[in-house]
């Protein structure tokens, strides 16, 4: 009995770690949708970069595997440069593909957005190679950080950066959203770009602002799973993609808070689902809630029921 | 005089599917060698693959990414039935109708418990389970082997059709041209029959399809079974043509593809589609010689096109699809006048049948309450219309007079009361039967099926007073025929009762193309194609000039005086409810303030506070 409450607690643990990623994730899509209506599916690739440029910088700033510089202050660079590099991706996106489609049928919107992820994919594949990158970083932190043991709970120190970094920044973003002035004109344009526009909002800036901030959090996940696995690859984005996607509608797409709640419980609910099932199934055991909750609750767990004016 | 072309083409005409048989008979022979051979032959296989995605996305516009699970299906299910895998060797053409019911049965049952959801969620749904039918072809090769895991299954049967055995290049490109020619005849005829017309209505405007009587949740289940089913027959004959499944041929990669083939070619549009499919399967082919870059340049030509041109490659290219221009000169050769005032003056209406107010209650509205939150919309409204009467009802904004006509139409449920129709009561109606029943409607904001043509939008109407279904449209059985004939003829006769401002050149004119009172007149028309006894009008003279509104008034009066429709309408242009009223009711606040005849109406002093607020005690 014991051990099972063991095994429970550390799956816990796991699921929160992967869930703050799958929050980040989710809320670039949640943002995008929300004052676009589309769905951006290229936002998977912008996770995968978000790996590569850490693992650019790295390289760049380690000789045989060694690092030049302070450990603490390599992996912090690498989590804001990652940010910043997958930032300018997303914004570069969104002028290439996204903005001369602003009055064409939702359908080509999502349609442009495949066609960046099949680009960036193979962008990468065919400069960086389909080989997986290995990031080594186990060393680089001190011996007795490694690994906590609480009770039989296993933490390493990378999960715990994980989780202290997702939270940051869903706490900053947060206040964001309901503090300053840029998150007002973020909700207003969500609700309604064109009255927001009418009322001396540029919404095309805060479309810019919205994709900087989705894909600033979307490189962060990428370059902290990174961290967390050590390694990747070219071919991770599709994956993540879909799950941070899942996790926004699970919260119900648009809500902000909804993407946070979305990928904490999408995260915990398949790092229980592997105590039960086989772990080949964790990933059918997310859809099957997301087809759940999606055919008793439409509009997500948080998001509201919105009756058609006729 | 020069006459219009009907648009009743119900199939794709001989000289077209000639041209077909003969392109397919003359490329195998010319190709250069067995690899070109095979393109040849897979691209027949997309090209069915992209006409069954055309059907629920583009006539439909059902985002469906659960089709490559259809497609999947099929295959496998070829799989389990022709080859030594479980030992069942069944003959191709017995295998073939199986595997395409059982992914059409899967569509069926996957619609049924998600077509309700609108757009992106619907898209959501199917690509879980697009996912989860990935991860099952994946895992389970164990603890009993059914999928074959990552290695899948392969070498199946021969196919022996009536003892010809398909072995060679040139047999299997025949064959699945042969059904990609059925493909695309069936294809051609469902979106020619009422069938495709439904489910264009419901791509354009769901709401508006589902008032005018069309069951909107079973259109679009079929729309899914029968993309599931072109799917799965594909995916039997993929099977076949590779000798082996696996599951990455089932992949996200593959639905991105058959569907940018899709709307490369035109969603909806069917030599586009069968265009886009070619290209993108022999694009790649060409582009191999870049190696690594090739997939990278089709991510950029999809992207540019996208930008370019957002209706697809073959939208709008001279001589694919003609523009229809108003011409300067009418039938007579005279040069025509910049309006076309007046509709048709011919007075020799059927005998001078009069139709006048009876006294006879046609419909009830009883005690009917509607809250939305905490606002009564409707407060305790009670009411009749009577048998061939013209029954106004005015009062300010948000009185709740278009909520009213929600209501009675089913769009919405009122929370308490009862809406009666000849002794019946239908306040739990869906929209689509109360139309059926013969209570059809317009809206004050304009619900037309835009980028549909005039005479379409009409003959849509036609959807729930006609019967032919899957068998019938295909095949053009006699009651298809008779049916398509009378629908074309009925459409013309109501366009024509508007003069020559909805006919000739406009029958093919894109209704966003036409003027503002143009679409409320298409309006009107599109609700006395279901042939109604009840039509509400909700402010059928909206954004009229002075002039327009005197016609439509005419009008209403004619609706009702020749052709005995019963009429509730909306209105705030008094001098028009002054002219065609029997009785008039006031509304405010959900509320029932005063009912008699338009003078009675205009003294009463409630009305006049309800429009003009109270009187000032200084006043008085």
């Amino acid at each position: 009995m014991e051990n099972i409450f063991e095994q429970l607690a550390q799956q816990a643990v796991n699921g929160i770690t992967i869930g703050g990623v799958y929050a980040l994730i989710a809320i670039g899509y949640t943002m995008v949708y929300g004052v676009l209506s589309m769905l951006n599916f290229a936002h998977g690739e912008i996770y995968m970069i978000g790996g590569f440029a850490g693992w650019w910088v790295l390289q760049i700033f380690s000789v045989n595997h060694v690092p030049v510089m302070n450990a603490a202050l390599l992996i912090s660079l690498m989590i804001i440069l990652s940010m910043g590099i997958s930032a300018l991706l997303g914004l570069l996106i969104e002028r290439i593909a996204y903005r001369p489609l602003r009055n064409a049928p939702r359908m080509n919107l999502l349609l442009s957005s495949f066609g960046v992820s099949i680009f960036i994919q193979n962008f990468i594949l065919y400069f960086q190679g389909a080989k997986v990158k290995v990031f080594h970083v186990a060393h680089l932190i001190p011996e007795g950080l490694r690994v906590f043991h609480i009770g039989g709970v296993v933490i390493s120190f990378m999960r715990i950066l994980v989780i202290v970094t997702c939270f940051f920044c869903m706490v900053i973003l947060t206040v964001i959203i309901k503090k300053t002035n840029i998150g007002k004109s973020i909700r207003a344009t969500a609700q309604d770009i064109e009255a927001a526009a009418f009322m001396g909002i540029d919404t095309d800036k805060i479309i810019v602002i919205v994709f900087l901030i989705g894909s600033a959090l979307g490189g962060a996940a990428g370059i902290l799973v990174s961290l967390l696995f050590t390694q990747v690859d070219y071919y991770v984005g599709f994956q993540a993609g879909i799950k941070g996607f899942t996790a926004a509608v699970l919260g119900g797409i648009g809500s902000i808070p909804g993407a946070m709640a979305g990928g904490l419980l999408l995260g915990l609910c398949e790092a229980m689902a592997v105590t039960f099932f086989p772990s080949a199934y964790k990933d059918v055991v997310a859809f099957v809630i997301l087809i759940a909750v999606l055919i008793f609750r439409p509009q997500g767990l948080m998001g509201e029921k919105i009756r058609e004016k006729v | 005089m020069k006459k219009f072309k009907p648009q009743s083409l119900i199939g794709p005409d001989s000289a077209t599917i000639a041209f077909f048989v003969l392109s397919l008979a003359v490329i195998p022979v010319i190709l250069p060698n067995s690899y070109w051979q095979s393109i040849f032959s897979i691209t027949g296989v997309y090209v069915m693959l992209a006409l069954g995605l055309n059907i629920v996305a583009g006539f439909t516009g059902l985002l469906d990414l659960s089709y490559i699970a259809f497609f999947g299906i099929g295959s496998y299910t070829f799989a389990f039935l022709c080859s030594d895998h479980f030992g069942i060797h069944l003959p191709f053409l017995a295998a073939l109708p199986i595997c395409a019911l059982t992914a059409m049965v899967s569509g069926f049952l996957l619609g049924l418990t998600s077509i309700r959801l609108r757009g992106d969620y619907l898209a959501i749904v199917t690509l879980a389970f697009a996912q989860i039918f990935r991860l099952l072809l994946l895992n389970l090769d164990a603890p009993v082997n059914i999928t074959g895991g990552v290695n899948g299954i392969y070498a199946f049967d021969m196919i022996n059709i009536f003892s010809i055995k398909i072995i060679t290049p040139e047999n299997y490109s025949t064959l699945i041209w042969t059904c990609a020619l059925l493909v695309f005849i069936v294809s051609f005829r469902l979106k020619n029959s009422r069938i495709g017309r439904g489910w264009n209505a419901i791509r354009e405007d769901e709401l508006a399809a589902n008032t005018i009587g069309i069951n909107t949740t079973r259109m679009k289940l079929y729309s899914f079974a029968s993309g599931a089913l072109i799917a799965g027959f594909s995916g039997a004959v993929f099977a076949s043509f590779q000798d082996s499944v696996f599951p990455n041929s089932f992949g996200f990669q593959q639905l991105v593809i058959v569907y940018c083939m899709v709307i490369i070619g035109g969603l909806g549009n069917i030599y586009g589609v069968i265009a886009g499919a070619v290209i993108l399967t022999v694009l790649p082919e060409i582009l191999r010689e870049y190696g690594g870059l090739r997939m990278m340049i089709y991510g950029v030509v999809l992207v540019s096109i996208m930008a370019i041109r957002p209706q697809g490659l073959f939208s709008a290219i001279p001589g694919f699809t003609k523009l229809i221009k108003r011409p300067d000169k009418d039938e007579t050769g005279k040069l025509r006048a910049s309006t076309d005032l007046y509709y048709s003056q011919k007075n020799d209406e059927k005998g001078n049948v009069k139709f006048t107010k009876q006294n006879k209650p046609l419909l009830k509205i009883q005690n009917m309450t509607l809250n939305f939150g905490g606002l009564k919309a409707i407060d305790d409204l009670d009411f009749d219309l009577h048998k061939n009467e013209i029954l106004s009802i005015i009062g300010p904004n948000g009185a709740g007079k278009s909520t009213l006509f929600n209501i009675i139409s089913g769009i919405y449920i009122s929370d308490s009361g009862k809406v009666i129709y000849k002794n019946k009561d239908i306040s739990f109606l869906k929209p689509h039967m109360v139309a059926k029943l013969g209570i059809a409607r317009t809206f004050q904001n304009l619900r037309l099926f835009n980028e549909l043509s005039v005479i379409d939008n009409i003959k849509i109407s036609r959807f729930c007073r006609t019967k032919a279904f899957f068998f019938s449209a295909i095949l053009n059985l006699k009651l298809n025929k008779r049916e398509e004939k009378q629908t074309d003829e009925k459409a013309k006769k109501i366009l024509g009762m508007f003069g020559k401002r909805l006919t000739g050149y406009r029958y093919d004119q894109k209704v966003s193309h036409l003027s503002y009172a143009n679409r409320r007149r298409v309006e009107i028309a599109r609700a006395m194609a279901t042939e109604p006894e009840i039509l509400l009008l909700d402010e059928p003279s909206a954004g009229m000039n002075p002039q327009e509104t005197l016609e439509i008034t005419e009008f209403i009066k004619k609706l009702r005086d020749s052709f005995g429709y019963t009429i509730l309408v909306i209105e705030h242009k008094l001098n028009l409810v002054k002219a065609v009223s029997d009785r008039v009711i006031v509304m405010d606040h959900g509320k029932k303030i005063c009912e008699g005849s338009y003078d009675d109406v205009a003294k009463n002093p409630l009305v006049i506070e309800a429009y003009l607020g109270k009187k000032g005690k200084s006043e008085n």
